[in-house]
């Protein structure tokens, strides 16, 4: 049966319109028409703004007569129209006080917050017209989509092994071989790939449409553009970044997203969004209005009392998370890509902002974190907090996480990353970075998940820069290195940067093989940087949020030339999805219920029972008990690790295991390949069973299983 | 758009002429389903078809539906490659078979059983 109020009350200037529904916020299409709505709580006007695709006047302004505001919203159905032949945009009027916190202009076209879609940057770098007045253009879309049967994945969080890359990083450079380089479409041809290297999730850096011209600039070294290559500056939270598919210049980014998301799942593959609510890319008082500073500008960003914006973010504004209304917002969108493009998790960036108040002081129990935490869309999504802010809050074993949240844990990089270079008075921290940071997380409901560790991730070296640099080279960057990080924790093996030397060039791999084991048999949740398992190189920059390049792309030759990283970081990977003993998400615990008379890990040394707890010891080892995988639920192989960082060899003693399992060697990163490691099965017997010598800085990784 | 319905062979074609998109998609809907009945067999002839928006693939896939529920038959034929790309793209290409000539799908279709 037919609403009867889907039939226009009023005409203007040969517009059918009647007014619309409140909710939900947005331009939503209607049975004859499109339903608008958009709040404001200070504006006093709006006008609704509709232009021809790509046109650069409107061909209609439509006053919201004052009947079709319902509180602070104003909301209106037009009749008749092409939806997918227009672009819309509001003109708010209002009062211009900065004092007050207002920057109304009713003469600047804004961009709908809850764009679905948003055009202007359809093409990835194609220059756009600057003296267009509408640069970010609202479009409207269907949300349905042919899933068939498709839902998010719900892998349990101890079983991930996540892969964090840029879409256009990953396909763009000419050796990837994928018809469309540096897109959505991109990634899907590059899931075999994916499947083989054995990741199940991917982690993409914003994905939210952003524009890559924002502080484009000559490099002064090759003098071609800086971009905004990275995206942490949202234009719009709701709609995909056009440049990002295939099918942009089409307006076909919904559906291309969809799809690569929907065969990603298919193959086992989950999908995790870098969010980033913290700020918007209109910067400070001197940036450009796209949106929200002319909505609304009081209620969406966190002002000082003299109406400047606060930068906790280090990017000119601060969203105004708890503000309830922003709050709303940002429920609103999660929620929508929970359940219109079925993503499996959200990362949130600098998550420290999203606790603080309306003021910028960090709360105790932050409603919107809160929130997330209960919400029942985002019920089965994996939360993970980057824990700490631009403004100097570091929150991380300390962001209030309700046993839903996850944190990307940034002692443990440090931590791994100093003890590697063969620093010492590390082994306290180095054994609670193993067992996934109880020190951090021991309160914690979800023990061990709540750990997501890395050693790398795009912030900051790859993997082989960690072990080719001392120091960050970002002069492409043209900010005379001042940017970027400067607590690297990374040493060259003695030559910066590329060498022909062969014993660095050994050194180095073995490095990274000795990071990889770590990370791959550490308690907690692993995630690799796209591109370390083929030793790909930033040629020492360590901040590559500008360089849209070969600096950044991933170069796909890496993975014939350095088959030998590829090929263990591939059976690393193996290695831990078939022991499930490394994936027990619960702390140690002093109990043997199993009656099996071995604690769950026991600690080592260069004595069996005796490790070397000492601030000058460089070597430690540890023995995971196989009847206690599973919290005791399951029975796996014992697995011991011998990490022996100091410059000479080592001689370890073996704890002693159950008669009837002998040890067999699955990691030696001493010895060159095939035998740096060996696939399950295949695992190499030892003659001596009561010790094994561990080479110079290296790592062994054995396993106690029954004789074949 | 044009559209123009023809019989060969006791299946239904349809040529689908001009672009399939936002302006077109609801008079094509409708001209569609009429030829939607129990047991039908459609080829729809996209050789003079030059784009297919977001709204147009919608056409295709709610008449991919259509006809499964009524029990019939359908195929595309003469997709242009660029087509074929977009429709591979954004997840459109699983709803019908496609086949380089109307003869070829006119085949194939009284071969489906």
């Amino acid at each position: 049966m037919e609403r009867i109020d889907t039939y226009p009350t009023q005409k203007y200037k040969g517009f059918n319109l009647r007014p619309g529904r409140p909710i939900p916020f947005g331009a939503t299409i209607i049975p004859g028409g499109i339903n608008f709505s958009i709040f404001s709580s200070h504006a006093t006007g709006c006008e609704l703004v509709l232009f021809k695709k790509r046109e650069p006047r409107p061909f209609a302004t439509i006053p919201f007569p004052d009947a079709f505001r319902i509180g602070n919203v104003f909301t209106m159905i037009v009749f008749d129209l092409d939806y997918e032949n227009i672009e819309y945009g509001y003109h708010m009027d209002g009062p211009f006080d900065l004092q007050q916190g207002h920057r109304f202009d009713k003469h600047k076209v804004l961009m709908d917050p809850y764009a679905k879609v948003i055009g202007g940057r359809d093409v990835w770098g194609e220059e756009p017209d600057w003296d267009d007045i509408y640069q970010h253009r609202a479009r409207i879309v269907f949300d349905d989509f042919d899933w068939q049967g498709d839902k998010p994945l719900e892998v349990p969080m101890e079983d991930l092994i996540i892969y964090e890359m840029h879409v256009r990083g990953f396909t763009c450079h000419r050796s990837s071989g994928v018809k469309h380089p540096g897109t959505f479409a991109g990634i899907r041809e590059k899931i075999p790939y994916l499947k083989k290297l054995g990741v199940n999730c991917i982690e993409i850096m914003p994905v939210h449409e952003f524009d890559e011209f924002e502080n484009s600039r000559p490099s002064p070294v090759s003098g071609e553009k800086l971009m905004n290559y990275w995206g942490y500056s949202n234009v719009g939270f709701f709609a995909p970044k056009a440049g990002y598919a295939a099918t942009g210049r089409f307006g076909m980014q919904v559906d291309e997203l969809k799809a690569t998301i929907k065969d990603l799942h298919r193959n086992g593959i989950e999908v995790i969004l870098d969010v980033v609510f913290n700020h918007t890319a209109e910067g400070n008082e001197d940036g450009p209005y796209i949106s929200y500073r002319g909505v609304d500008n009081k209620t969406y960003y966190i002002l000082t009392p003299d109406g400047y914006f606060y930068n906790f973010s280090g990017c000119g504004n601060t969203l105004n998370c708890n503000n309830p209304i922003v709050r709303g917002m940002i429920l609103d969108c999660l929620r929508y890509w929970a359940s219109a493009y079925h993503i499996d998790g959200f990362r949130f960036d600098l998550a420290s902002i999203l606790g603080r108040d309306q003021n910028g002081a960090p709360m105790n129990s932050p409603p919107l974190i809160e929130s997330l935490a209960f919400d029942p869309i985002l019920g089965k999504c994996k939360l993970i907090a980057e824990a700490w802010d631009a403004g100097g809050l570091y929150q991380v074993g300390s962001f209030p996480g309700w046993g839903r949240w996850a944190e990307w844990n940034g002692k443990y990089r440090d931590d791994i990353r100093k003890f590697l270079k063969g620093e010492v008075g590390l082994l306290g921290a180095m054994g609670q970075r193993i067992q996934g940071s109880p020190d951090l997380y021991r309160w914690h409901e979800s023990g061990a998940c709540t750990s997501v560790n890395f050693i790398t991730c795009h912030d900051g070296f790859t993997l082989k820069d960690l072990v080719s640099y001392n120091g960050k080279h970002n002069e492409a960057n043209g900010e005379d290195n001042r940017d970027g990080n400067n607590d690297n924790d990374s040493w060259n093996c003695g030559w910066e940067g590329e060498t022909e030397d062969v014993e660095i060039n050994r050194l180095r791999r073995k490095q990274m093989k000795n990071a990889i084991s770590i990370l791959l048999v550490s308690r907690g949740v692993p995630m690799l940087l796209s591109g370390d398992e083929m030793g790909n190189t930033q040629f020492g920059n360590n901040n590559a949020y500008c360089q849209d390049n070969e600096i950044s792309w991933l170069d796909w030759d890496n993975q014939k030339k350095n088959k030998e990283i590829f090929n263990f970081v591939k059976g690393m990977i193996a290695f831990r999805k078939s022991h499930s003993v490394l994936r027990n998400k619960t702390y140690f615990q002093d109990r043997d219920p199993e009656d099996c008379g071995y604690p769950e890990i026991s600690w080592h040394g260069i004595k069996a029972w005796d490790a070397d707890w000492s601030d000058s010891s460089r070597t430690i080892a540890f023995m995971f008990c196989g009847k206690k995988a599973k919290q005791g639920k399951s029975n796996d192989d014992f697995i011991y690790t011998a990490i022996n960082m100091d410059w000479n060899m080592h001689s370890f003693e073996l704890p002693a295991i159950p008669e009837q399992l002998k040890w067999y060697v699955v990691v030696n990163t001493d010895v060159e390949p095939p035998e740096d490691i060996w696939c399950a099965g295949e695992e190499k017997a030892i003659e001596n069973q009561f010790e094994v010598l561990v080479g110079p800085r290296s790592v062994m990784v054995l396993i106690g299983k029954k004789l074949k | 758009m044009e559209l123009k319905v023809d019989k060969q062979n006791n299946v239904t074609v349809i040529e689908i002429a001009g672009d399939l998109d936002g302006a077109s998609a609801e008079t094509a809907q409708n001209e569609i389903s009429k030829h939607i009945i129990s047991d039908c067999s459609l080829v729809f002839n996209m050789e003079k078809c030059t784009f297919i928006s977001s709204a147009g693939l919608r056409v295709l896939l709610m008449s991919a539906k259509h006809i499964k529920r009524e029990n019939g038959k359908g195929a595309l034929s003469g997709l242009s490659s660029d087509i074929k790309d977009v429709m591979e793209m954004t997840g459109f290409d699983h709803i019908f078979n496609n086949y380089d000539s109307l003869s070829k799908a006119i085949d194939a279709i009284k071969k489906e059983k």
